[in-house]
């Protein structure tokens, strides 16, 4: 008998509709409004990768050891390196990086020893073309540069 | 550390009943494996199947030796509800042998071994649907056999159905 | 000539897919269908098809750990907890109980995620829109914290071989706490919305049913398992990861039929969230990494470790002839086993079931195609 009502009032529609309207309210928004609000980005999230460099010279951490491009499985990382007669030590001369087939795993900024390379909290690496998406050591230094657009 | 001999009442069991077929039933990191001749694979699972209660293939594969004279190793990994123990079962095969489907016995094992087919090569005898899974019908060569490589590819198929010089 | 049935009607054979939004990905179902009558199926897979089973013997152990969250990617966790282990079994090694704990909070967490994202799709395949945004919605919190524990939300390289590489941020704990005590009401909002709700229940109410038996024959796992009235999880059953700790139930149910594997699946959400309470109440202190050595060279010899994945049981078969890289990794994909079922789920069902029954295996098709 409960039954047969339940279904002649639609109790379990009810049932529905009191869910959705008590989600209506406007507290309860969730939608991020990203261009125009920028989304927390949590401090270990592996985005960008950057190459870090010394703040009180400007000379770059990178001792050319080339254990990322070793740990890295896409092995997409190529670093060239030349002898400095004077000091007798590496110096890195140009470090290439296919952000494109990159799968941010953190294999490489685990293998640095130095912590030159890191994986940072940009996210936005779109580019137009497909040679946009290899980075050069300066691209690396420096971060990439998004067009701007105002609006 | 090595394998060492499987001390069970069910190793024995299984020894007794198919004696020669059998060169090992060993056990390494706490997990039991038989070794059997590749005509009694069939044999055996329905043995573990009826009176052991070993109902449930897990897995069954191939793994490629390509040094060995019997080539691939077939491996059916059998795990039993009522006593909650697992079991695999290896045969080695050669090149171009055909071991006897296990679809009679296990329903699972009929996309399984199209994958084994599909990867290795390894035609099952008695299969219903002998074909390949994964792969593109008219692929040719066997992907996971070790002598692929890794960059390797069907250039013909590609060419055609694609369009494209190469998928790489 | 064609075969001419009832009423002198030819049979009419219908694709659905690689391109259709209820196949979840790309897979290709030819239906042989009787007016709305389905006599019978075939699957075609494959069009994801990776190779990840080559890549795994061309890389390092530790190369290859990413690989595997992109096969499940929507339990990536489960994944990579199912790769360690076997790795670590491989090696002989001990996992830190502060390790352990960690994992387990992290994949139950996973659990609940991926559960969340098939409620919602597949409440969306049957026609109701409104439990997707819901479950988004929660699931948009499990993800914030994987992304602040390992720094990425979907394919998340959270362990490493032998234990972990982060420690927990802070305010873990208590995130985790708060996740729970939030998540159980909207477990209870989404059975509101859909449990009593007839065009659900009739939609899925004795609709792709197979029994226990046929589940062992056709080694389906997972909840489908469990709610034809099998009680069996691996998680009880050979506890792995320090599972033999926590309380929880397993739920089950004995039709078997779809709306039975929702009921079970909702309940299993809430044992995830009861795993993850005990859990994280007694997180142990010390180290996270076990004794494995800077390259990763594990003994010649071979391993089966299997998990319980949201979908059933994950598998990871690896062999190892002792060099740096495995000479074969074999993945026991549940999707895969479970995906065979769906020509006995459906045959002499209707066109619309098939939709309800692809849903309710909850297959992802990276797993399917590796
Ligand atoms: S994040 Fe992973 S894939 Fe990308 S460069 Fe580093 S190691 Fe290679
Ligand atoms: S591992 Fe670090 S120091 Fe070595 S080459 Fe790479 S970025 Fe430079």
């Amino acid at each position: 008998m409960a039954g047969l009502l339940k279904k002649i009032f639609l109790a379990d529609l009810f049932q529905g509709l009191w869910v959705t309207f008590r989600n209506q309210d406007p507290k309860l928004i969730y939608t991020e409004r990203y261009p125009e609000e920028r989304p927390k980005v949590a401090e270990r999230y592996r985005g960008a990768p950057r190459l870090n460099i010394n703040p009180d010279n400007g000379e770059t951490l990178c001792i050319a050891c080339n254990l990322c491009a070793l740990a890295c499985p896409e092995t997409l990382i190529v670093v060239t390196s030349e002898r400095n007669e004077e000091t007798k030590r590496k110096e890195l001369t140009t470090f290439t990086y296919d952000t494109s087939r990159c799968m941010f795993c953190g294999l490489c900024e685990d293998a640095c020893p130095v912590d030159a390379l890191e994986l940072t909290q940009d996210f936005e690496m779109a580019t137009y073309t497909r040679e946009g998406q290899i980075w050069d050591r300066q691209t690396l230094e420096e971060g990439p540069r998004p067009t701007q657009y105002k609006c | 550390m090595a394998a060492t001999p499987w001390e069970s009442d069910l190793a024995s069991e299984i020894r007794e009943r198919f004696g020669e077929g059998i060169s090992a039933t060993s056990t390494y990191l706490g997990q039991n494996f038989i070794v059997a001749r590749p005509d009694l694979a069939i044999p055996i699972l329905e043995f573990l199947k009826l009176d052991c209660d070993f109902d449930y293939l897990v897995d069954l594969t191939a793994v490629d030796w390509p040094k060995r004279a019997e080539r691939f190793d077939i491996v059916y990994i059998l795990y039993s509800f009522s006593r909650n123990e697992r079991v695999r079962l290896k045969i080695q095969i050669a090149d171009g042998y055909k071991p006897e489907t296990a679809v009679g016995v296990h329903l699972t094992a009929n996309w399984l071994e199209r994958e084994v087919y599909d990867m290795f090569g390894v035609e099952f005898a008695g299969h219903p649907d002998m074909r390949r899974i994964l792969m593109p019908d008219e692929w040719e060569g066997f992907p996971l056999r070790k002598d692929y490589g890794i960059l390797q590819q069907d250039q013909r198929w590609v060419r055609e159905n694609l369009g494209i010089e190469s998928g790489q | 000539m064609a075969d001419t049935t009832f009423l002198d009607s030819t049979e009419l054979v219908l694709n659905m897919g690689p391109q259709h939004p209820s196949t979840h990905g790309v897979l290709r179902v030819i239906l042989k269908l009787d007016g709305e009558k389905v006599l019978g199926t075939e699957c075609i897979i494959g069009y994801l098809h990776r190779g990840v089973e080559k890549i795994a013997e061309n890389r390092t152990y530790a190369q290859f750990n990413p690989y595997v969250d992109r096969m499940d990617y929507v339990a990536a966790i489960s994944n990579g907890l199912g790769y360690c282990l076997a790795v670590e079994k491989l090696l002989n090694v001990e996992v830190p109980a502060r390790a352990q704990a960690i994992r387990v909070i992290l994949t139950e967490l996973n659990r609940i995620a991926s559960h969340l994202l098939w409620l919602g799709t597949h409440a969306l395949d049957i026609g109701a829109i409104t439990p997707v945004f819901y479950c988004l919605r929660e699931r948009e919190e499990a993800l914030k914290i994987f992304e602040k524990y390992c720094g990425a939300r979907l394919t998340t390289h959270a362990f490493r071989i032998g234990g972990l590489l982060y420690e927990t941020y802070d305010g873990f704990e208590q995130e985790i706490i708060d996740f729970c005590k939030m998540f159980l009401p909207h477990v209870d909002e989404y059975e509101e919305l859909l449990t009593n709700n007839r065009i659900w229940v009739g939609r899925l109410k004795d609709v792709g049913i197979l029994s226990g038996d046929e589940c062992k024959e056709f080694g389906v796992t997972g909840p489908v398992l469990r709610a034809a009235g099998v009680k069996w999880d691996l998680r009880k059953a050979q506890p792995y990861s320090g599972y033999e700790k926590y309380d929880f139930e397993i739920p089950t149910r004995t039709n078997g039929d779809t709306y039975d594997r929702y009921i079970v699946r909702m309940e299993e959400m809430r044992q995830s969230v009861r795993i993850m309470e005990q859990a994280v109440a007694a997180i142990p202190e010390g180290p996270i990494m076990g004794k494995v050595g800077k390259v990763i060279k594990p003994p010649v010899g071979e391993a089966y470790v299997s998990i319980e994945a949201p979908k059933g049981e994950l598998g990871y078969y690896a062999v190892s002839d002792g060099s740096t890289q495995p000479y074969r990794v074999r993945v026991r994909p549940p999707s895969f086993v479970n995906l065979q079922a769906l020509d006995r789920m459906i045959r002499g069902g209707l066109v619309a079931d098939v939709v309800a029954v692809i849903g309710t295996l909850d297959i992802v098709l990276g797993e399917i195609d590796r």
